[in-house]
């Protein structure tokens, strides 16, 4: 019987050395492995062992046993590592690639935001650049000689023309060429005449929203961002609405929502307060109603921006946003 | 703005801890910025008194000093040469972090333990000014006031056991930049009044009027001015208290007299000037406007050309003030000065921007008057300064004031509609709920009906004049997050962003191809500007010759891109830009004659695939980048656009070819001339194709037309032809043929050289055949082939190659 089982165990380790296919294997596996196969046929033979030779006989034959499994199961494992080489063709050869093109992270940033305001039901529109005086601040209730207009360093063109300081000119336009109710975004690059850090640019990309109807409340203005912010920030966030000042909107408002860099805690980005300011927003003022010929008695309305630069550098972890307008490829194919 | 904690404190009292003010101030739209404890570093530092004084026993500069420091008298080790017993000196304990090390080229903090010195312990450190960052003398240790108490803590003996807020305090609330101001918004938050000190003043028997005059001229500008004069002042250094006060919101003192007017303006909001009262000709003050291009010169020493409408203080000869912006040289406090005018008024906002402006001047008080000053605090500052001085810099009060305030100015009364409000806001506060918010600010009920109330409004509210003014107020201190979230599903008809659906189109089609999109910056050079030939826009106030007009073209900016990514090797470029551009119209636009069109940019340049074993990549050439503009045209649903060869007006590219879509020329392609690349440092050869965004619109509604049923045949034939008949006339050619059955013609083979006479080149085409009705037969397909090509040969000299 030893001489059987040392027999059997030769012929599995020349056989295992030869398998070279799947095929092959599940041949070998027939042949040794099965349930008739050549190790459960010795197991048969068992039974006409004498008796005091069986336990030693047993326990070889179950070593032999084990044996062609673990070969068995380690060629298996080598075979699906390997791959089929042959003079025609080696797969491992690397494959044709092409230039992968991308978008802009500040533009996937603004195409995110601008799909969740799209889903609740709002427009996009858009506006010049270079602007005059009446769209970019009077019609929005900045008066001449106000020191609001301070709070936006304004490149101009000439006494009337500058380059626009937001996006909200856009709101005026949209307004003076449609009648309530209103509803779109209106994302664009604006202007400031601040030199160039790792914080800030002359150039960068706003998004401003409006929305005037009857019946349009602060209350709705709320619901609106508070959804927004879930969608694009996370739903787990905590917010919190603080009174601040914009010329064209009153109540004016700030919205922030806690830091998820740190996560409240206090940290660089949120200059260790644990909230970060996502957004400026509030309600329409009447006096930028009147300037548009809206009745403001009848229409109410609410408008907020943001800044894409800001968002997308605390979204990617970006921390010059010069990089996002120096172009370098391996920059932008981070993204 | 910087408030001091102690400070507030003195108008209101309130436990909240600095973080929680801050947090419930921000709340209610006063951002605090950072808070900071001011004393920190002074932790473990006290005040402690040299018992005595013995040499070192092994050290010649050393002495040992047994110091008292309240609890305990201390062994302390000193190397400065002028201790001596019975000084009071500041003490660092062990653990303490001394703020400036003398002995550190960067003055680094260090932090005491317990040492032996030569042997000797040394259980502290007495220290130098130096040392504890509060000047720069290193020279001996600092030896405090005789009066110190011993034991104090340093930070308590400097006035330090405060902090200070930094808050943002928004340009419509000018009522917050004093610490009156922001205490009355604690108030909202305790439920307490804040109070303003009353002011007790002893007059002397001599009447103002005897010794003083005001007249003011122009009383549009100036509606309140009042002064009073105090005789016999010693100018000095302020008492440690007003020092305090000061350095903790962040002024520098300077002396006594200006010190008061500081602080009154922190104090209540109301900027304040003093004058030598020997420096004012005429004993009077005139406010008048200024003659445009008179020369003047401010405290600052700076000189200055007056502007058209400045309104001036002025004495009897001269000007001795910028009204509300800042005081003259001439007749500013100098520690000679013994009789004091001190000016408290209330000023036009938009006259002291204008003039602050045109002067490139901000000020203390510039910053006030421009936002609004409160006209009722006019004569309360000007006593309450007054109380001041005479305290600190002694002196003799004359009798009154003198206050020059023709029309008063009331209270406004505001309306406000309880159903207004909530609809504003989307509440349902009750009228009473609403008064009683109001109230908190000192904005009181007046008459009233049902719905609507009438609010009287204090002057120092400047911001607010309307209802929905009010509104805002009463949405603060109700508190924003209590107002409900609610949404509302709604659509928008109005704005289908169709120009959104085509730039996003031209996005991803670029991006499919492999192009990588750039944002460049708009503002560039006026040379770069100008490469383009069309005027640019030009900035009046630019950062800089580099930054100083709006891009013409958005091909130099990828130029400048491309240049960069060669320089760290990265050669295999192509990048889109989709923006605008801008330039100086002869026609009046929608905004002047700018002239404002959004673009698209394609770049490209080095090789068209990335290097693979199998097969080379090739070089770009102009056929790729035609390639990709035809299939971007495709992409934007276009079916018919033209090349133009022959213009000649564009300047970045050589033998550019433009396309004319509908009639109108959409944008150009072509290579970028070697000398533009250079311009940029890019050294290689570069293709662009710049087209308007608006000519790529395709008006044409997406249709089904039925699929051929018949299969099509191809047919090759290759021409010999004139080297100057171009590819393009051969199809028109073999186009216009009249074939019904001729549906496309390709080209895929061109060769000039050996086998072919000189000045001759072979064309080789592709027809593909099919006719809507039928299965085309050989003798169909061969008797339209020779129609073709017979055509060709007529017309253009052709001459049909044998295969």
């Amino acid at each position: 019987m030893q001489t059987k089982i040392a027999q059997l165990r030769q012929q599995v380790e020349a056989e295992i050395g030869s398998v070279t296919t799947e095929d092959q294997l599940e041949a070998f596996r027939i042949k040794f492995l099965a349930r008739k196969g050549l190790v459960a046929s010795l197991f048969d033979d068992l039974k006409n062992v004498p008796a005091p030779e069986k336990p030693m006989a047993g326990k070889y034959l179950n070593e032999l046993r084990q044996r062609t499994q673990m070969l068995f199961d380690e060629k298996a494992a080598s075979l699906k590592s390997t791959p089929h080489v042959s003079a025609q063709l080696d797969p491992t050869l690397p494959g044709r690639r092409k230039f992968l093109g991308t978008k802009h992270p500040l533009m996937q940033t603004l195409d995110e935001i601008k799909s969740i305001f799209v889903g609740m039901g709002f427009g996009i529109a858009d506006g010049p650049e270079i602007e005059d005086d009446w769209h970019n601040f009077s019609a929005l209730n900045f008066p001449p000689d106000h020191p609001a207009r301070d709070m936006q360093d304004t490149f101009f063109v000439d006494r009337n023309i500058l380059l626009r300081t937001h996006t909200s000119p856009v709101q005026i336009r949209v307004m003076e060429n449609n009648t309530p109710p209103i509803r779109t975004i209106m994302p664009g690059r604006v202007y400031r005449n601040e030199a160039v850090s790792a914080r800030s640019l002359c150039n960068f990309y706003q998004v401003e929203g409006l929305a005037v109807d009857v019946g349009i409340t602060f209350s709705e203005l709320k619901g609106t961002l508070l959804s927004f912010a879930r969608r694009f920030y996370g739903k787990d966030i905590k917010y919190r609405f603080r009174p601040s000042f914009f010329p064209f909107t009153e109540p004016s408002a700030e919205m922030d929502i806690t830091c998820f860099i740190c996560r409240g805690k206090g940290c660089r980005m949120c200059k260790q307060s644990g909230w970060l300011e996502i957004l400026g927003c509030g309600m329409v003022d009447p006096n930028v109603f009147t300037s548009v010929g809206y009745d403001p008695e009848k229409y109410t309305g609410y408008a907020f921006g943001m800044g894409i630069e800001r968002t997308a550098a605390l979204l990617y972890g970006v921390d010059d946003i010069r990089l996002f307008y120096e172009n370098d490829v391996r920059f932008l194919r981070q993204f | 703005m910087k408030l001091s904690h102690n400070w507030l404190q003195h108008y209101i009292k309130f436990k909240l801890a600095p973080e929680q003010l801050s947090e419930q101030l921000t709340m209610l739209g006063l951002e605090v910025e950072s808070y900071e404890h001011l004393g920190e570093k002074y932790k473990g530092f006290v005040v402690g008194q040299v018992l005595e004084v013995q040499k070192h026993p092994n050290a010649e500069k050393l002495s040992v000093c047994r110091v008292n420091i309240g609890k305990e008298v201390l062994q302390i080790v000193c190397g400065a040469p002028n201790v001596a017993a019975g000084q009071k000196v500041a003490v660092g304990l062990s653990g303490a972090t001394v703020p400036k090390n003398q002995h550190d080229p960067n003055g680094k903090p260090f932090t005491l333990s317990h040492v032996k010195l030569r042997g000797v312990d040394s259980f502290g450190m007495i220290c130098s000014e130096y040392e504890l960052d509060l000047g720069p003398d290193k020279d001996g240790i600092l030896v405090l006031d005789r009066k110190a108490k011993i034991g104090r803590s340093l930070s308590s003996y400097l006035g330090l056991d405060d902090v200070a807020y930094e808050i943002g305090i928004t340009p419509n609330r000018p009522d917050l930049l004093s610490h009156f101001g922001v205490a009355r918004e604690i108030g909202i938050l305790t439920g307490k009044q804040p109070s303003l000190p009353k002011v007790k003043l002893r007059e002397s028997t001599v009447s103002v009027a005897k010794h003083f005059s005001v007249k003011v001229e122009d009383k549009v500008n100036c509606p309140r001015f009042a002064v009073r004069v105090i005789r016999n002042v010693k100018i000095g250094p302020s008492p440690e208290w007003l020092q305090h006060a000061l350095r903790a919101a962040g002024l520098r003192p300077r002396n006594n007299v200006v010190d008061v007017t500081n602080y009154v303006m922190l104090e209540c909001g109301q900027p304040m000037h003093a004058f030598d009262y020997a420096q004012l000709r005429g004993s009077k003050i005139i406010v008048r406007q200024a003659k445009a291009g008179t020369s003047f010169r401010t405290l600052d020493g700076k000189e200055h050309t007056l502007p058209e409408g400045a309104v001036m203080v002025c004495d009897g000869v001269r000007e001795v003030s910028i009204a509300g912006v800042m005081g003259g040289e001439n007749s500013e406090i100098s520690d000679t000065t013994t009789d004091v005018v001190l000016e408290s008024a209330y000023w036009n906002p938009s006259s002291i921007r204008r003039t602050a402006k045109a002067l490139g001047i901000t000020s203390d008080a510039a910053y006030r008057f421009e936002r609004g000053a409160d006209p009722h605090a006019t004569p309360y500052a000007l006593d309450r300064a007054a109380e001041l001085i005479l305290q600190t810099a002694g002196g003799e009060l004359l009798k009154g004031r003198i206050d020059i305030y023709p029309k008063k100015i009331n209270e406004r009364i505001v309306p406000l509609r309880t159903s207004r409000c909530n609809r504003i806001l989307g509440t349902s506060l009750s009228s009473s709920e609403i008064v009683l918010c109001l109230k908190k600010l000192g904005i009181a009920k007046g008459k009233g009906s049902a719905d609507k109330n009438f609010f009287r409004v204090p002057t120092f509210r400047v911001d607010i004049e309307r209802e929905i003014d009010l509104i805002e107020e009463v949405a603060r201190v109700f508190g924003y997050n209590n107002i409900e979230s609610k949404t509302v599903a709604a659509i928008d008809l109005n704005h289908p962003f169709e120009k959104q659906i085509l730039a996003d189109r031209i996005c991803d089609t670029l991006v499919g191809f492999g192009y990588q999109e750039a944002l460049t910056i708009s503002i560039q050079s006026e040379e770069t500007s100008r490469l383009t030939g069309a005027s640019p826009v030009v900035l009046m106030n630019p950062l800089g010759k580099e930054m100083s007009t709006m891009r013409t073209s958005l091909i130099p900016g990828l130029l400048e891109a491309a240049a960069r990514n060669q320089s760290f090797g990265n050669t295999d470029l192509r990048l889109f830009e989709i923006g605008h551009v801008f330039r100086v119209d002869s026609e009046p636009q929608m905004v002047g004659n700018i002239r404002e069109d959004e673009r698209v940019c394609l770049f490209l340049s080095g090789k068209n695939l990335p290097r693979h074993w199998k097969s080379d990549s090739q070089e770009l050439t102009l056929y790729d980048l035609k390639g990709e503009v035809a299939d971007l045209l495709d992409a934007c649903g276009l079916d018919s656009w033209r090349y133009i060869y022959y213009s000649t007006s564009e300047t970045l590219a050589e033998n550019p070819i433009f396309v004319e879509i509908n009639g109108t020329t959409a944008g150009f392609l072509g290579k970028v001339k070697g000398e533009v690349c250079k311009r940029f440092g890019f050294e290689q050869e570069a293709f662009v194709a710049e087209l308007t965004l608006s000519a790529l619109k395709s008006d044409k509604k997406k249709k089904y037309t039925a699929l051929p049923k018949f299969p099509k045949v191809r047919r090759d034939v290759a021409f010999v032809v004139d080297s100057n008949v171009t590819s393009e006339i051969m199809e028109r050619c073999m186009k216009e043929s009249g074939s019904g059955l001729l549906q496309e013609v390709e080209l895929f083979d061109m060769y000039e050289g050996e086998n072919l006479p000189k000045g001759k080149k072979s064309l080789a085409f592709t027809l593909v055949l099919q006719s809507q009705e039928k299965t085309l037969v050989d003798h169909e397909i061969d008797t339209e082939v020779r129609r073709i090509v017979t055509r060709v040969e007529r017309e253009l000299g052709a001459e049909l190659r044998s295969s």
